[in-house]
C-alpha cells in the first residue's frame, strides 16, 4: 500500500475512465438534443475493431481518424433512421449495436483480417498480418507537472487521447452552456416545437449531435484498444457502451459531471481487480461492478421526483421523434 | 403608411367547414384592435393565417403596404408579426433570457449574459414589467410567463402582436399590468390584435373592434362608437328558433346538486370559481358559454377525472367530489367526453373493446378473473342495432369509424345501462354533437331526450346556443368559472344571452 | 383573388389511416429477404461465400440432431418472448428480459443448493419449487421498474437495462463466491443439478419437456391476454394512460401485476437455461437470449402462437453460431450480423407500414379548433 501503489491505481482509474468519458461526451450532446443512441456499444466496438486493423496497416494517426469517420457514419445512419424516418430510437439503436458487434466479430478471424490487411497495405510483413495485438499509444508525460506526487501520475502522464478527452469535456461543457449553439441544442431537446417556430432547424441539429455521438463512441473504442488494452478479443468492449449510457444519466447530462462519473466507473473497475489482493475473494469484483448500475437507477428515480424534475432531468423530448404537425 | 396589416378577401376551407369566408381586416399603426366572436367564428383561424400556421385558399396579405406570403411562423416573425397563444411555448428548465434569445443569430457565438440580461431587463421595464432575466421559467406565474412570451416577440422587434385570449390565465391584477404594457406598446407605434370573447375587455382596452360570426366579418367599428348590447347582438346573431316535438318535462327528484365548486385547470389557474347548479331527474339542463370558461373542468370534476379544490357534488346524497372514476361510474353517472379520439376511444382496439371499456369488469360480462366474450358479443350486436352504429364487423378497429359512428358508440357505451342500473342517474355530455352531420346530431338529440324521459338527469355542454335552446328544459350560462344565469328557453331574449356569455351582469330568471 | 404562389412538388410522408394484415406480413417477409441480400453482399466483400454461410444455417434445420438443439435454445428464448409480449402489450418497453432470466437462474440454483447442501427439500418438490422461485424472482425484478413507471413515470427502458447488469453481476458474484462448487476444480460453476430437477423429467429429454413447458406457457399467456380482465386492462393501458383512467382502470395495479407476470415468465426462461441446457449455473449463462427475445416478440406482433416457431428459428441461429465457431472457417459473427440485419429491416418495415410516401403538389392543412 505504498504511494506508488496509490499512484498506479489513480493513473489506471483515469485511463480506464477515459473510455467512458469519450463515449458519454458525444452521447450527452445527442441526448441533450433529444436523441437516445442505444447504438453506442456497437459504435464503440466498431471503433476498436477499426483502430485495430488500421493501426497495424497504417499506424495510429490514421487509425484514430478512420475510426472516428466510421463512427460518424454509423451516427449518420442512426440519424436517418431516428430523426428523418422517425423510427423507434430504442429499437434502431439496439439493431445498430447488434450490427456493430456482429461486424466487429468478423475481425476476430485471422483469415479475414489477413485479407483486409493485405488489401489495405500489401507491404505488411507476415507476422503483422496474423497478430492479435497492436502497438499501444505512447505515454506522453507532461514535463514538470507529471512529477507532482499523486496528481502528476493521475492527470499528466497519459497518452494523447486522455489529454484530449479532458480538454474536450471542458470545451464541450463551455459550448453547451455558454454559447448560442449549446443553447440551441438544449432547447431542441426540451421543446422542439418552440425551437422550430423560432427558426431552428431541428433536423440539422439532431443530425449533427447524433453524428458526434457516433464519432465519439467510436473514438472511445479506438482509445480503449490502442490506448489502453491492445489485445483483440471478440466482444472486446464488453458492454462499456451501455455503461457510458448509464454514465450520461448519472452525470445528469453535463459534460463536466461526466468526468466525475467516468472516473468513478473507471475507479470501480480498476479496484475490482485489486480487491482480490485484499483477500476479499474472487467474487468481490462483481459486487463492485454492480454499483455503477445501482447508482444510475437511484439517479433515475431521484430525477423523476416532482421537485427535482423541474430543475434537472432528462431532456423533455428525449427519445420522441419530432414532427411538425403536432 | 398607417396600415400595418391588411388582409383582403381571405378564404380558408377545412374539410366540411368554411372557416373564413372572404374576410377583410386591417390593423392600423398604434391601435389595439379587438377581434370578437364565439367559438368557430373564425377569428383564431384568421390569425393563424396571419402568423403563418395556415395558408389561405385565396386572398392577399399586406404587411406595411407590401404584399407578402407567410408560410410559417418563421416567416411571420421575420416580417415583424408575433403571436402569443393560450398555450405558452416555453422551456421551463431554462432561464427567461435563454428562452428569449433562442434562435437569434445576432447573439453571436459566446452568449454575453451580462449585456443581454441588461437589455432584456430594460426592455421589460419600458413596458412596466419587472423581471429578472436569469430566473428560471418554471418559477414564474402565468402572468410572468406571458410577459416572457411577449418579450420573445418584442426582443425581435415585432411590430404586430397577436394575442389569443390572453386574459384567460391572468388574475385581475395581472390583467391590469398587461393592459398597461399594451398601451405602451401602441405608443411606440406597434399594432395589437386582441382576440377575445369578453365584452368588458373590448371596452377596457381596444380602439376598434371587429366582430366575426360563422366565418364572416359582421362589423368593424370604433369601440367608442358602440356599446355592449350592440356588440352582443352582432356576436350572437338572431338564431332561427325551432323546437323539437317535446313534451313538457316533469322533473322529479334531484339527480345532482353542485354547490360552490372550485377547481384548478391544468395550468394551475382557478377555472371553477364557485359553481352552483342543480339538475333534476327527467330534466335536460344545457350549459352554454364560450369554450374555456370552465366547462371542461366542470365535467371532468363530476366524472372524477379532476380534483376539486372546494365545494361539493351530491348524487343521491353522496358527495362524489374527488372519488375515483370507477366509483362514480358505479353510482350511475355516465360521462360522454368531448373529442372522441382523444381518450374516450381507444383507436387501435376493436368496436367491441371500446363498447365494453368500462363494463367489462362487471357481471355478467365477467366473473372472477375471466371475461365472458360470448355474452359481450351478444350484447354488442344488440347495442349496434339499437344505436345504429355502422361498421363492417364487430372486430373492426375503432379508428376506421366515422365521427358520427364513434359518437354513437360512445352513447351506446354510456347510456345503455351496461353497468348497474338500467338507466343512468345522470348523463354528462360535453359537446356531444360537435363535428357531426345533421343525421348524427339528430340521433344524439333524440337519444338524450329519450333518456331524460326515462328518468335520467342530463347535463350537457354545448357551444351552439340554438341547439341548447332547442332541446333543454333549462339553459345555464357559464362565464369565468361560474353559472351566471339560468332560465327556461324563451324566457330570456338573445341579447341578454349574449351579454351573459360575455360576462356582463344581467338580472336573470331561474 | 390571386392564388398563393405555385406550390412545388413535395415528397409527403403521411400517416396511413390503417394497414391491412396483408401489408404487415408482406413487409415482414421483405425485411427478412432484404436482410438476406445485404448480409450476402457483405459476406462477398469480406471474401466469404454467402451461399456457404446460408447452407450452414439451413443445414441446422435439416439435421434432426441439430433441430433438436434448436428446440432446446428456443425454449428460453420463447419463454422470455412470451413474458415480453405481456409487457409490450401494455406499452412497457421491457429491455430487461435478460436480467429477469438471470434472476430466474439465480433463484432456481438457490433452491437446488438448499436441497443438495442442506437437505431442506424433498426430491419430488425440487423442480416445482424451482419453478415457483424462478417465477417469483423474475417477477419481482420486472415489477420494480414497472412500479416506478406507473407511479413516477421513470423511464423503463433505462431502468430495465440497468437491472440487467445488476442481475448479471449478482450471478457472477454468487458463482465466483459462495455458490462455487468446492469439487469443481476452482472453476466458477455450481454443483451440477440432480436429474430430477431438470426438465428431463418429462419424456427423458429436455427438448421435449421444455417444449411442453413452452407450449403450456403460450396457452396460459394466450388465455391471460384474451380471456382475463387483466388482459383486457393491459390492452387499454397500452392504448394510453388517459384512456385507462377514463375507463376506471387502476393503473398502478395493472402495470405492477402485468410486470410481475411478464418478468416471472422470463424468470422461468432463465430456469430452463440452467436446469435444461447447461445443467448447472455458470457466469454468462445466457448468450443474449433476453435481447433476442425482443426481436422475436416484435416479429411475432405479440402473437403467442407465432412466438414458438419464430423462437425455434432464432434458436437455430444460435446453434448455427456454435457450429460455425467449431468449424472456424466462418465466423459466428456472420450469424450475429444476419440477426442484426433482420432486426434492422423489421424496424424499417414498421416505418413502411405506418407511413405512406406520396409525391404531391402542395397539401391540405390539418384542421383544428377554428
Amino acid at each position: 500500500m505504498s504511494i506508488q501503489w496509490v499512484e498506479q491505481v489513480l493513473q489506471l482509474t483515469v485511463q480506464m475512465g477515459t473510455v467512458y468519458l469519450l463515449a458519454s461526451l458525444g452521447e450527452t450532446y445527442a441526448e441533450r438534443s433529444g436523441v437516445l443512441n442505444l447504438g453506442l456499444e456497437g459504435m464503440m466496438i466498431m471503433g476498436a475493431a477499426i483502430s485495430f486493423i488500421f493501426s497495424i496497416a497504417y499506424g495510429h494517426l490514421l487509425a484514430i481518424f478512420i475510426a472516428a469517420i466510421v463512427g460518424a457514419l454509423m451516427g449518420f445512419i442512426l440519424s436517418i433512421l431516428a430523426v428523418d424516418m422517425k423510427l423507434n430510437q430504442v429499437l434502431v439503436g439496439l439493431a445498430l449495436t447488434l450490427l456493430g458487434i456482429g461486424l466487429s466479430g468478423f475481425f476476430t478471424f485471422p483469415e479475414i483480417r489477413k485479407n483486409i490487411l493485405l488489401k489495405l497495405n500489401p507491404s505488411l510483413p507476415e507476422e503483422m498480418l496474423l497478430t492479435q495485438q497492436a502497438e499501444k499509444l505512447p505515454e506522453i508525460p507532461i514535463p514538470v507537472l507529471s512529477d507532482i506526487p499523486i496528481l502528476g501520475k493521475m492527470f499528466f502522464s497519459h497518452n494523447v487521447l486522455v489529454y484530449f478527452s479532458l480538454i474536450l469535456s471542458i470545451l464541450m461543457w463551455f459550448i453547451l452552456f455558454k454559447t448560442r449553439i449549446g443553447l440551441t441544442i438544449r432547447s431542441v431537446g426540451e421543446n422542439p416545437s418552440m425551437a422550430d417556430s423560432l427558426g431552428v432547424n431541428i433536423y440539422m441539429v439532431r443530425r449533427a449531435t447524433t453524428i458526434i455521438s457516433g464519432a465519439f463512441a467510436s473514438l472511445a473504442g479506438a482509445y480503449f484498444f490502442i490506448g489502453f488494452h491492445p489485445f483483440w478479443r471478440e466482444g472486446v468492449t464488453a458492454g462499456r457502451g451501455f455503461i457510458a449510457l448509464a454514465l450520461v444519466i448519472l452525470a445528469t447530462w453535463s459534460p463536466l459531471r461526466a468526468i466525475l462519473g467516468a472516473y468513478l466507473f473507471g475507479g470501480v473497475e480498476t479496484f475490482q481487480y485489486r480487491l482480490q489482493l485484499f483477500g476479499l475473494g474472487a467474487q468481490s469484483p462483481y459486487f463492485l461492478a454492480m454499483l455503477p448500475y445501482i447508482m444510475t437507477i437511484i439517479t433515475l428515480i431521484i430525477i423523476s421526483t416532482e421537485s427535482i424534475k423541474k430543475k434537472v432531468g432528462a431532456p423533455a423530448s428525449l427519445g420522441i421523434p419530432y414532427s411538425r404537425e403536432e | 403608411m398607417t396600415e400595418l396589416v391588411s388582409l383582403k378577401g381571405i378564404v380558408k376551407h377545412f374539410p366540411g367547414v368554411l372557416a373564413n369566408d372572404n374576410v377583410d381586416f386591417t390593423l392600423i399603426r398604434g391601435e389595439i384592435h379587438a377581434l370578437l366572436g364565439e367559438n368557430g367564428a373564425g377569428k383564431t383561424t384568421l390569425m393563424n393565417i396571419l402568423y403563418g400556421l395556415y395558408r389561405p385558399d385565396s386572398g392577399e396579405i399586406y404587411i406595411e403596404g407590401r404584399r407578402v406570403e407567410i408560410s410559417s411562423p418563421r416567416d411571420a416573425i421575420k416580417l415583424g408579426v408575433g403571436m402569443v397563444h393560450q398555450n405558452f411555448k416555453l422551456i421551463p428548465s431554462h432561464t427567461i433570457l435563454e428562452n428569449i434569445i433562442l434562435g437569434l443569430k445576432e447573439v453571436g457565438f459566446i452568449i454575453n449574459y451580462k449585456k443581454i440580461s441588461e437589455e432584456i431587463r430594460k426592455l421589460a421595464e419600458s413596458y412596466g414589467w419587472r423581471i429578472n432575466p436569469n430566473a428560471y421559467v418554471w418559477q414564474l406565474t402565468a402572468g410572468e410567463k406571458q410577459q416572457v412570451e411577449l418579450l420573445k416577440l418584442l426582443y425581435r422587434d415585432a411590430r404586430i402582436l397577436i394575442l389569443d385570449e390572453p386574459t384567460s390565465v391572468l388574475t385581475p391584477q395581472e390583467c391590469r399590468i398587461l393592459f398597461q404594457a399594451l398601451r405602451r406598446m401602441t405608443k411606440e407605434g406597434k399594432g395589437i390584435i386582441f382576440i377575445t370573447h369578453k365584452l368588458d375587455e373590448v371596452f377596457a382596452i381596444s380602439d376598434r373592434v371587429t366582430v366575426m360570426r360563422k366565418g364572416r366579418v359582421v362589423i368593424t367599428k370604433e369601440t367608442n362608437k358602440t356599446d355592449m348590447s350592440e356588440l352582443a347582438q352582432y356576436m350572437v346573431g338572431r338564431p332561427v328558433l325551432f323546437t323539437i316535438e317535446k313534451k313538457e318535462s316533469k322533473p322529479s327528484g334531484e339527480a345532482i346538486i353542485i354547490k360552490n365548486l372550485k377547481a384548478f385547470n391544468d395550468k394551475g389557474v382557478l377555472a371553477l370559481k364557485g359553481v352552483e347548479l342543480v339538475v333534476k331527474k327527467n330534466e335536460i339542463v344545457g350549459v352554454i358559454g364560450v369554450t374555456g370558461n370552465g366547462q371542461q373542468e366542470l365535467v371532468e370534476v363530476i366524472a372524477g377525472l379532476r380534483k376539486a379544490a372546494e365545494g361539493s357534488i351530491l348524487i343521491d346524497g353522496i358527495n362524489i367530489v374527488n372519488s375515483s372514476p370507477d366509483r362514480i361510474i358505479k353510482l350511475g353517472v355516465a360521462y360522454i367526453p368531448p373529442e372522441p379520439l382523444k381518450y374516450s376511444i381507444a383507436p387501435n382496439l376493436t368496436i367491441v373493446d371500446n363498447l365494453f371499456m368500462k363494463a367489462y369488469r362487471y357481471k355478467p360480462y365477467s366473473n372472477g378473473i375471466l371475461i365472458n366474450w360470448k355474452k359481450i358479443y351478444k350484447k354488442a350486436d344488440e347495442l349496434i342495432k339499437n344505436f345504429q352504429i355502422v361498421s363492417p364487423s364487430l372486430s373492426t378497429k375503432a379508428k376506421s369509424l366515422s365521427g358520427g359512428n364513434l359518437q354513437r358508440l360512445i352513447l351506446a357505451r354510456e347510456l345503455s345501462g351496461l353497468i348497474g342500473d338500467k338507466i343512468p342517474k345522470l348523463i354528462v355530455a360535453a359537446y356531444p354533437t360537435k363535428g357531426l352531420d345533421i343525421g348524427a346530431t339528430e340521433f344524439v338529440h333524440k337519444t338524450l331526450i329519450g333518456y331524460s324521459r326515462k328518468g335520467s338527469g342530463i347535463l350537457f355542454i354545448s357551444e351552439d346556443i340554438e341547439e341548447a335552446l332547442m332541446i333543454s328544459d333549462r339553459v345555464a350560462v357559464m362565464h369565468d368559472g361560474r353559472i351566471v344565469g339560468i332560465f327556461k328557453p324563451g324566457e330570456v331574449d338573445i341579447e341578454k344571452i349574449g351579454l351573459m356569455m360575455a360576462g356582463v351582469q344581467v338580472a336573470s330568471a331561474i | 383573388m390571386a392564388r398563393t404562389s405555385t406550390i412545388p412538388y413535395i415528397i409527403k410522408i403521411q400517416k396511413r389511416l390503417y394497414y391491412s394484415r396483408k401489408l404487415s406480413i408482406l413487409t415482414t417477409f421483405f425485411a427478412v429477404i432484404i436482410a438476406f441480400g445485404v448480409a450476402g453482399l457483405f459476406f462477398t466483400i469480406i471474401g466469404l461465400n454467402p451461399l456457404e454461410v446460408y447452407s450452414y444455417i439451413g443445414g441446422v434445420f435439416a439435421s434432426p440432431t441439430l433441430l433438436l438443439e434448436s428446440f432446446k435454445r428456443a425454449i428460453p428464448i420463447g419463454l422470455a418472448a412470451l413474458g415480453l409480449s405481456i409487457a409490450f402489450r401494455m406499452n412497457f418497453w421491457n429491455i430487461g428480459a435478460e436480467g429477469q432470466m438471470y434472476m430466474g437462474m439465480l433463484a432456481s440454483t438457490g433452491i437446488v443448493l438448499l436441497h443438495v447442501y442442506y437437505g431442506l427439500i424433498p426430491d419430488y418438490l425440487v423442480l416445482l419449487l424451482m419453478i415457483l422461485a424462478a417465477f417469483f424472482t423474475g417477477g419481482l425484478w420486472c415489477c420494480l421498474p414497472a412500479f416506478l413507471k406507473a407511479k413516477m413515470k421513470v423511464n423503463e427502458i433505462l431502468t430495465t437495462l440497468m437491472m440487467n447488469y445488476v442481475a448479471m453481476y449478482l450471478v457472477d458474484f454468487l458463482i465466483y463466491g459462495p455458490w462455487r462448487d468446492p469439487k469443481g476444480y476452482g472453476f466458477p460453476l455450481s454443483v451440477p443439478f440432480p436429474e430430477y430437477s431438470k426438465l428431463t423429467v418429462i419424456f427423458g429429454e429436455f427438448a421435449y419437456g421444455g417444449l411442453l413447458l413452452l407450449s403450456l406457457t403460450a396457452v396460459i399467456v394466450f388465455i391471460i391476454l384474451r380471456y382475463t380482465k387483466l388482459g383486457f386492462e393491459l390492452k387499454v393501458v397500452g392504448e394510453g394512460v388517459e384512456t385507462a383512467r377514463y375507463a376506471g382502470i387502476n393503473l398502478s395495479r395493472v402495470v405492477t401485476v402485468g410486470g410481475f407476470i411478464g418478468g416471472g415468465i422470463a424468470g422461468i426462461g432463465g430456469l430452463t437455461i440452467v436446469s435444461g441446457i447447461i445443467g448447472r449455473l455458470r457466469p454468462r449463462a445466457s448468450p443474449g437470449y433476453g435481447y433476442t427475445a425482443i426481436i422475436v416478440v416484435l416479429l411475432s406482433a405479440l402473437n403467442p402462437w407465432l412466438i414458438i416457431p419464430i423462437s425455434i428459428f432464432f434458436g437455430g441461429l444460435f446453434v448455427a453460431r456454435d457450429i460455425l465457431q467449431a468449424t472456424l472457417r466462418i465466423p459466428e459473427a456472420a450469424v450475429e450480423m444476419y440477426q442484426a440485419l433482420i432486426f434492422l429491416f423489421i424496424v424499417i418495415g414498421e416505418f413502411m407500414k405506418r407511413y405512406k410516401i406520396t409525391i404531391t403538389r402542395g397539401g391540405l392543412d390539418e384542421y383544428s379548433m377554428g
